[in-house]
């Protein structure tokens, strides 16, 4: 995991808490960033790294790794003027640096993608969308809860296709070793068309090539396996 | 005596173990006082156009007091049902043998010797309330002037006039503004009174001599409340000095009053009128059937509220603020402004019955563990669902009794780790959740007809079809599989199953994909098989 970079979390917020908990379970190098110092206690307890500075300054940012060795920053204030005018600041600091911001009204998503941001993270809408799925399609609901978001062992993971790789050159829909492994192919990212991600049903059949990624869903073991198999 | 006593108290034990006099003294109660019912809507109507017929024919009989033997034989109708109404109205206020029995019980429990006097007494000054509400009187009043020795009092038919107040609910909105403000009215009414009484007694002292109109204190009085109320017919007009004086400020203080006055009655209809919609919201929210209910109209609720309006469910929305219940009447969604966490709404708007799923979404964890105890207090089938605030909470729901509850925060976690090792399966799970790009994840039930049923998943034809079959969820009492599946609730998930995997009834595909492909495998689906 080391080529990706220092993880900064601007905003000691509750979702700040949630994703930190997450990236230390994998391991990433991440601090949290706030300029409230009441909130030190409570980050130590948690066992967060937390740096009280005042982040609406230029040069503390750089100071922070902005411009060096941070990858991505994710800011999570309840306020959307501070998540705006930091994706701004840091946007301006480092062109190709990774942001994803938190956002609290509908306003603010345009705003925040004018900025710079890179992902757009809106508690409301996903709160919204899956009462209502859970109101409309309620065993889709249960299935996804329980199993990608849930404890049973069923994952989303992306594979990406090396020059080595025994799959390049071939056609998706000719790769039915995954079945093997009971893998279910969701889709792919072709490096070279613009969209970012293609559902399989969409039923392009297209050919892989090095830097393509597979996104699969499956047991943790079985994907390890499979890209061990095909030299991925 | 002691006889005709028995026979009271067996006939008080008979009334009240009888199913039918209960049926229909019950039945007369949702005829003549239950808000909503249609009976009684029906019987407004019909006495509202009976009260205004008689009343009509009372003028006609004004200069023509012959009559005419229809329009007699109409006003004999008229009041024979004003007087069975009177009756039933009176029968329904009390029970009398309840009042008997209980007062026979009494005695017994204590001892005490069983008084008929007294219990007569209690019973009739029961009777009596009930003649002495304002309404009753009106009743009353509308009846009695139609018995011939008691003619002279015919103006009081004018009564039956009154009577409307009963028919029609925002006349009733008027009397209780008049009550509820009756302090105002009476503080202004001492004030008025002491002005007409001061302006008519200076006019009397000053004018009496001078001016051939003013004769008595009568003239004078009549003189002020004609200046005092800004009409000045000028039938009377002061002629001296000292009476334009009191004339002007008369007048001066008599604008003042009636501005008081009509601003007192405006301010405090507004208020009511808000009041008066909302009752009625609540009486259209009573013909709704099934409907899903959702607390809080939020940025989550309004998403909601829009995605299902969109899909044509039957929603209401309950939140404090005026403001945006406003906003969710022009984007034509049912709303109520009350707090949600008071068992009486809920209760009123049918949680027990009518309600199918309650969704809370207010923004504090407080408010929506409160409102989810509240409804499940009210209801054991109901389905809460419940977003909650801080996950620290989550377990809290449960506690009180939600089926559903998660945090936003929690996915967001979810998803912004996987965004950093894994930016593009980070991609496909933000479409799966938020279904932007138009690919749907859905579930088809198997039905016992299906076309489906008891063929494997290669005849599917899934992949001609565009369809992803993620896996299939079947019912606990099944034979389990050799495959890989996981237990979910009482069920069992199989995480996609092979291709000849046969398909039972009752089991349920989750499937992704687009929506009319989605609807195509549906309905060849509900086919049924060729026999």
């Amino acid at each position: 995991m080391s080529t990706i970079g220092k993880i900064l979390l601007f905003g000691f917020t509750r979702s700040a808490i949630e994703i930190g908990g997450k990236l230390r379970e994998k391991g990433y190098d991440f601090s949290i960033v706030d300029n409230d110092a009441s909130f030190e206690n409570k980050a130590h307890t948690l066992g967060f790294p937390l740096e009280i500075v005042d982040y609406s300054d230029d040069t503390v940012l750089e100071n922070l790794g902005i411009g060096k060795n941070v990858q991505f920053v994710f800011t999570l204030f309840e306020e959307d003027v501070k998540n705006i005018f930091l994706t701004l600041s840091a946007k301006s600091l480092d062109e190709k640096l990774n942001i994803i911001a938190l956002t609290h009204t509908k306003d603010a998503i345009h705003k925040l993608e004018i900025a710079g941001a890179n992902t757009i993270l809106d508690p409301y809408q996903i709160s919204g969308k899956r009462i209502y799925k859970l109101i409309t399609q309620p065993e889709v609901m249960n299935i996804i809860d329980a199993t990608v978001f849930g404890l049973h062992d069923i994952n989303m993971e992306q594979i990406t296709i090396t020059e080595t790789s025994l799959l390049n050159g071939k056609m998706i829909y000719d790769i039915n070793t995954l079945e093997r492994y009971n893998l279910l192919l969701i889709g792919i990212h072709d490096k070279e068309l613009k969209e970012k991600f293609i559902f399989i049903i969409e039923g392009h059949n297209h050919k892989l090539d090095a830097g393509d990624i597979l996104v699969v869903i499956g047991q943790s073991e079985n994907i390890q396996k499979y890209k061990k198999e095909f030299n991925l | 005596m002691n006889y005709f006593l028995t026979l009271l108290i067996r006939f008080a034990y008979f009334l009240d173990s009888s199913k039918k006099y209960h049926r229909v003294k019950n039945f007369i109660r949702m005829l003549l006082e239950q808000q909503n019912s249609k009976l009684k809507f029906y019987f407004d109507i019909l006495m509202v156009t009976l009260v205004i017929c008689s009343v009509l024919v009372l003028l006609y009989e004004v200069k023509h007091p012959d009559g005419h033997p229809y329009l007699e034989m109409f006003v004999q109708f008229s009041l024979i049902v004003f007087v069975i109404e009177y009756l039933l109205r009176l029968w329904i206020y009390s029970n009398n043998h309840e009042i008997f029995l209980k007062e026979y019980e009494h005695a017994i429990d204590n001892h005490i010797p069983f008084s008929m006097i007294k219990t007569s007494y209690r019973i009739i000054r029961k009777k009596i309330e009930y003649m002495l509400t304002p309404l009753a009187i009106i009743d009353l009043m509308a009846i009695i002037p139609s018995y011939r020795p008691l003619r002279f009092l015919r103006i009081f038919l004018l009564f039956r006039i009154f009577k409307l107040f009963r028919y029609a609910r925002s006349m009733n909105t008027f009397t209780t503004i008049i009550s509820e403000k009756k302090f105002e009215l009476l503080t202004l009414a001492t004030f008025a009174g002491f002005i007409i009484f001061a302006g008519s007694s200076a006019i009397y002292i000053f004018e009496t001599h001078d001016n051939p109109k003013i004769n008595n204190l009568y003239d004078a009085v009549y003189w002020a409340v004609v200046t005092m109320g800004t009409v000045g017919y000028g039938d009377i007009v002061p002629v001296t000095h000292e009476g334009m004086a009191v004339a002007m400020v008369l007048i001066v203080l008599g604008i003042a009053t009636l501005a008081f006055l009509t601003s007192i009655i405006v301010s405090s209809f507004q208020s009511k009128i808000l009041e008066l919609k909302e009752s009625r919201v609540l009486s259209d929210i009573a013909n709704i059937d099934n409907f899903i209910l959702i607390c809080g109209y939020g940025r989550v609720g309004e998403v909601i509220a829009k995605m299902l309006h969109d899909d044509g469910y039957k929603i209401v929305i309950i939140d404090t603020d005026a403001q945006k219940i406003k906003l969710a009447a022009q984007r034509g969604i049912t709303g109520i402004v009350g707090d949600a966490s008071k068992s009486k709404l809920l209760g009123e708007l049918g949680v027990e019955k009518k309600v199918s799923k309650i969704i809370c979404v207010t923004n504090s964890d407080e408010m929506n563990i409160f409102i989810t105890l509240t409804a499940r207090s009210l209801s054991k089938n109901i389905e809460i669902i419940a977003r909650v605030i801080k996950n620290s909470h989550k377990k809290k729901y449960f506690l009180a009794g939600a089926n559903f509850a998660f945090s936003a925060d929690e996915t967001i976690g979810l998803m912004g780790s996987q965004y950093i090792d894994q930016p593009i399966s980070y991609a496909a799970l933000d479409e799966m959740l938020t279904e932007n790009t138009g690919v749907l994840f859905e579930s088809i039930q198997i039905h016992e007809n299906s076309f489906y049923l008891h063929k494997d998943i290669a005849s599917l034809e899934l992949e001609e079809r565009k369809i992803l079959l993620f896996g299939i969820v079947r019912q606990e009492n099944k034979v389990p599989l050799p495959l890989q599946s996981y237990p979910i609730e009482d069920k069992t998930f199989y995480f996609n199953p092979p291709l000849d995997f046969i398909i039972e009834a009752e089991d349920v595909l989750i499937i992704m994909g687009r929506k009319h492909h989605i609807t195509n495998i549906r309905k060849q689906s509900d086919k049924r098989p060729p026999k």
